[in-house]
């Protein structure tokens, strides 16, 4: 499985993300691995319209983003705070995260154009984001350009990661004399 | 009513972990007329035009793009404010009467002025083509 893109905040289509090829293991950090064309992917940035908003104040936001493609489901925490799960971290930097998703929180609003980095994780055996950070676009030709950079990342970048894995997969499995044989064949056809 | 106004600006948690969000396909005005597919009774779509008639008291708008045009029901909207001549778009499901007129159930709008509409169609073109092309490769 490559992992080249295992840091990258991949741009994805929502109908290309939901279909997303999930697999348990045995981490506790990361139950699920999601992969794409054999290629493991673990962050991503979409861009699309709120359509959605549901506000715990000082535990999460829910909110969905509809590209035209799909529709996807995000989860911004904001229990940075009074979660033990964060305890062991500094308190100003807590304060600082803390602040920070607020903020986002309060910008996403149904009808405005979000473009939303997180982690790609599952909730009941669907994808969801949960959220690193929010951008709001003012620019309405903005989903445009986000539909031409996801089509030629994908084109480009994305599926000649995987390819290029699987080649180098098929080449390793295969043996020499046997790939010698199929070249020859195909040097004389 | 008080579910349809859920599924307006203020959706309700309870409601929506029931009910997944559809996403509103996108469409172009010209596209929408009785042979289209997309023309479906509750289709959830999203549409893009120019604001040509506004009725205060119905709360239905007309936007138009080239020599098409949808009503859209803005009942369910709330901080839009609608001027003509200003281009929108609008997310909702669709409602097609009796006599085959349809008006869009708008549950999200937005003004989109400065949206360049040819760009926009060129590139809803190649997201369509880029959309079929995955669906054939991994199906085949």
């Amino acid at each position: 499985m490559d992992q080249r893109l295992q840091n990258t905040h991949v741009k994805l289509l929502a109908f290309d993300l939901l279909s997303l090829t999930q697999t348990p293991t045995f981490s506790t950090s990361d139950p699920i691995t999601f992969t794409r064309k054999n290629t493991t992917i673990s962050r991503t940035e979409i861009l699309g319209v709120v359509t959605s908003r549901e506000l715990k104040p000082n535990k999460f936001l829910k909110f969905t983003v509809d590209d035209g493609t799909g529709c996807i489901p995000c989860i911004l925490w904001l229990n940075h705070l009074t979660s033990p799960y964060f305890s062991r971290r500094n308190p100003a930097s807590l304060k600082l995260i803390s602040d920070m998703a607020a903020h986002f929180a309060s910008e996403v609003r149904i009808g405005v154009v979000a473009r939303v980095r997180g982690r790609i994780a599952g909730y009941r055996g669907a994808v969801q984001v949960t959220v690193s950070d929010v951008v709001v676009e003012r620019d309405p030709n903005m989903e445009a350009f986000h539909w031409s950079d996801c089509i030629r990342l994908a084109r480009n970048c994305y599926n000649v990661v995987g390819g290029a894995v699987e080649r180098y997969r098929v080449e390793r499995e295969t043996p020499t004399c046997a790939r010698k044989i199929g070249e020859k064949g195909k040097e004389e056809g | 009513m008080i579910k349809l106004k859920k599924i307006g600006f203020g959706l309700c948690g309870s409601w929506m972990a029931a009910t997944a969000i559809k996403s509103g396909e996108l469409v172009t005005l010209e596209e929408l007329n009785p042979s289209s597919p997309f023309f479906k009774q509750g289709a959830s779509l999203r549409v893009t035009g120019k604001l040509q008639e506004y009725t205060v008291e119905t709360a239905i708008a007309v936007v138009a793009d080239g020599n098409a045009t949808l009503k859209i029901d803005t009942q369910h909207l709330r901080d839009i404010s609608f001027r003509i001549g200003s281009i929108y778009q609008f997310i909702g499901e669709l409602l097609i009467q009796p006599d085959n007129e349809a008006i869009l159930q708008a549950r999200v709008g937005r003004i989109v002025d400065g949206i360049d509409l040819r760009l926009y169609h060129q590139s809803l073109q190649l997201l369509r083509q880029f959309q079929a092309d995955h669906l054939n490769n991994s199906t085949s």
